[in-house]
């Protein structure tokens, strides 16, 4: 293996690792701080109980997002330091702005934690709000810096150099909303039906039936509704990709021949040799209407792209199926949830504890599978058409033991984090 | 502009050294500690830090930032030539935090205590004598730049410049101030009942202390590292060192009487006094390498990132000292109330 993909499976490795701790380390403070306003306001200690458990969750993931957050921050310049001499100057903003959010966060959090009984209540618990309001706000500024990547801005490239740099620009880049509305839609509904799913076994397992109830009805109504939301978000971004990054798009769909009224391809397999995808479903026409809004607009293939200016399809391909499929059941299973609030002898039948168990981890698996489609996309280019990624590689040789060292720590601090939750869940469990 | 990115390099920088050093320091104090006494500093140090030592560490992430964006050619070679020490940094800054957090939030208190515990020590060592590496290696004058990497071995590019008796003594000094810092702070933890174990620590970590640095000058001086002997003749540097050794007497006297706010105040001025020594030696050329200095100002970013840069750290400043001082004070508020 060369050093240009040693440095990019660190680069993924720890991007992956990084974004479940950072997602539940700001989306669980909301989760939190409802149950904490239902203690205040019903003064009924299940809830009680459930904040100061959850709260533990939130100190555990937040610190986990912190250190993998400021080994990103250092990774960042360790692995592509000719990216970071050119794109630093132009995306500090958005990591300086990040670095000030996070500051309140752990600020706040600092409050929250040890302020219980310490300082006024109102105020305990405004400080817990700050915690995730700022943790949101970290979320969208960090996924702006990466949507620059994508649509780089507030720059001159003139002769192979950045000039007339406006920071401000750069923040507020075409791709930062579609980016960050996506990506923090998609933290709600991973985190709400993990949470959710991991309460949803202790119900089905018959533990402490009441707590987890209430529990997992607070974690799955910020999971649902945001699945729900979901696909329009999901929409306006392939509208923005068709128009900023037609090859990303192509690799996406495995759309290999210019055509109007291109058919939408769902599954399939992909063979990347003979540029053919088989055993696909065919949607006719409802590709050009995805992109673009018109049933007849062509759509650029990958064919007609340089060869050496597309990513590799397959990958693309599956994990952006994978991402649609995913979201789509979390999507009907949402409005299921909706739909048992009525139906309340649902709630007393074993499958739905099952079903929902089952939902657990796949929020997470169509969060990280977008993140590919994203960034294995984007590929050659780290910053798209300027820039590619074997030019912002360090020169330092070896970073194949450098990302297998990565890879131990991580695998390790995941091991680690699993069985703290289920020890503190098992402690809730036998606690009165 | 660029006084302002300055004022908040330095400032994070003497942020950072002050409150994660006092941090490190807690560890390697509980780690050279007796049996009995270790469980007590793991409590006092939980009670001190436990509400503010996530805050201490944003202080690196702040200087990092700042270094990319106006001075991306300076932090280039550092992240390039330095990619080892600041990837064990990374790894002691990891291990730490979650050793830290694993430790206390734990739901069951058992024998997987010893092994957060042994972690959090081990790591509050190494990360600060790591942290002290780099900077004696970007002052060491070995690091070689270059674009040839056929010519040269990795040895000599990525690991000589750093793995070499002088960085070494830097990273003893520093984990040594850090170790001063942490006992200074613990002396004023103790409750009146037990005796004061800190107060014969404090006395062992301020000779370290003076040993260290000695060390690192004489072996600056005799092995003729351009840094040291440059030290030695700036008259800024050597009178500010001057003062923080002469800062000891007032120290010891507030220590004596149990000021416990002047002990801190002087503890932390002398190492701020020493670091200050250290940087204005040679600045702006902060990185010597063996042929060349390489100079923090020469490759500032262009006047309109540094504006930006400049004004985003204002209002964030605005945003976090007032919160971060509240916090400070409410903990500090709620432990004489106790």
């Amino acid at each position: 293996m060369d050093n240009l993909d040693a440095a990019r499976l660190q680069m993924a490795f720890t991007l992956i690792f990084h974004i479940v701790f950072a997602c539940i380390g700001m989306v669980m403070p909301f989760f939190m701080v409802v149950a904490h306003k239902k203690w205040l306001n019903t003064r009924n200690p299940i809830y009680l109980k459930l904040t100061k458990s959850w709260q533990k969750g939130v100190a555990i993931f937040f610190v986990t997002g912190a250190v993998s957050g400021t080994a990103l921050s250092f990774e960042l310049g360790l692995l592509w330091p000719e990216f970071m001499k050119h794109a630093g100057p132009i995306i500090g903003m958005p990591f300086s702005l990040e670095g000030v959010a996070f500051f309140v966060e752990a600020i706040a959090l600092g409050f929250y934690l040890y302020g219980w009984d310490k300082i006024p209540e109102k105020f305990h618990w405004i400080t817990g709000i700050i915690v995730g309001v700022s943790g949101v706000a970290s979320g969208i500024l960090v996924v702006s810096a990466n949507a620059w990547m994508n649509a780089p801005s507030g720059f001159d490239y003139i002769n192979g150099e950045f000039l007339n740099i406006d920071p401000v620009q750069a923040l507020f880049n075409p791709a930062w909303f579609t980016q960050a509305l996506h990506m923090t839609l998609a933290a709600f509904t991973a985190t709400g039906f993990a949470v959710a799913g991991i309460h949803a076994y202790q119900v089905y397992k018959n533990r402490q039936v009441e707590l987890h109830k209430k529990a997992f009805k607070i974690a799955i109504t910020f999971g649902a509704i945001a699945a729900i939301l979901q696909p329009f978000s999901g929409d306006l971004s392939a509208k923005d990709i068709a128009q900023r990054q037609p090859a990303k798009l192509a690799a996406m769909e495995a759309h290999y021949e210019t055509q109007k009224g291109a058919p939408l391809y769902i599954g399939g397999i992909v063979d990347a040799e003979k540029k053919e995808v088989s055993y696909k479903l065919e949607i006719p026409k409802a590709l050009s209407f995805l992109a673009f809004g018109d049933f007849n607009a062509e759509v650029k293939g990958l064919n007609d792209f340089p060869q050496d200016e597309i990513p590799k399809v397959p990958i693309v391909h599956y994990a952006f199926q994978t991402m649609v499929g995913i979201g789509t059941l979390l999507l009907l299973c949402g409005i299921l949830f909706f739909v048992s609030l009525k139906k309340k002898k649902w709630w007393n039948n074993k499958k739905y504890w099952l079903l929902f168990t089952v939902l657990a981890p796949l929020g997470f698996i169509a969060l990280e599978a977008g993140w590919i489609v994203t960034e294995t996309g984007r590929q050659p280019w780290i910053i798209h058409n300027i820039m590619k990624t074997e030019d912002a590689v360090t020169p330092m040789p070896g970073m194949i033991y450098s990302f297998y060292m990565y890879m131990a720590v991580y695998a390790l601090l995941t091991i680690a984090v699993t069985w703290l939750m289920s020890r503190q869940i098992k402690s809730l469990n036998n606690s009165k | 502009m660029l006084y302002v990115v300055l004022f908040f390099l330095m400032f994070s920088l003497l942020l950072y050294v002050i409150l994660a050093g006092a941090d490190f320091g807690a560890g390697i104090v509980e780690l050279f500690s007796s049996q009995k006494n270790r469980h007590l500093t793991k409590k006092t140090v939980y009670r001190v830090m436990g509400p503010v030592w996530e805050a201490n560490h944003i202080w690196i992430i702040l200087m990092i930032v700042i270094l990319w964006v106006g001075f991306p050619n300076f932090y280039n070679v550092l992240v390039v030539y330095l990619h080892i020490p600041l990837t064990l940094i990374l790894l002691g800054i990891t291990l730490r935090g979650v050793a830290f957090v694993f430790r206390h939030y734990d739901a069951y208190q058992d024998q997987s205590q010893i092994l957060y515990d042994w972690m959090f020590r081990i790591s509050s060592l190494i990360t600060p004598i790591f942290l002290g590496m780099t900077f004696g290696a970007m002052v060491s004058g070995q690091i070689v730049i270059t674009e040839d990497y056929t010519n040269f071995t990795f040895y000599s590019l990525f690991i000589q410049p750093w793995l070499n008796g002088f960085s070494v003594l830097v990273g003893l000094f520093f984990a040594a101030l850090c170790a001063f810092l942490a006992t200074i702070l613990l002396i004023g933890e103790v409750d009146e009942n037990t005796p004061n174990i800190y107060l014969k620590k404090a006395k062992i970590a301020t000779l370290v202390v003076v040993i260290s640095g000695f060390l690192v000058l004489s072996f600056g001086f005799v092995q003729e590292v351009y840094f040291i002997t440059n030290f030695m003749q700036n008259s800024y540097s050597l009178g500010l060192v001057a003062l923080s050794a002469v800062l000891i007497f007032p120290l010891l006297y507030s220590i004596k009487k149990e000021f416990q706010i002047a002990s801190r105040t002087f503890a932390g001025i002398q190492v701020v006094l020493v670091l200050i020594a250290a940087i204005i030696a040679h600045f702006p050329n902060l990185i010597i390498t063996t042929t060349s200095e390489i100079s923090l100002l020469e490759t500032t970013a262009t006047d309109e990132v540094i504006s930006v840069l400049g004004i985003s750290l204002i209002i964030g400043g605005a945003i976090i000292l007032p919160g971060l001082f509240h916090l400070f004070k409410s903990f500090n508020m709620i432990k004489i109330l106790e």
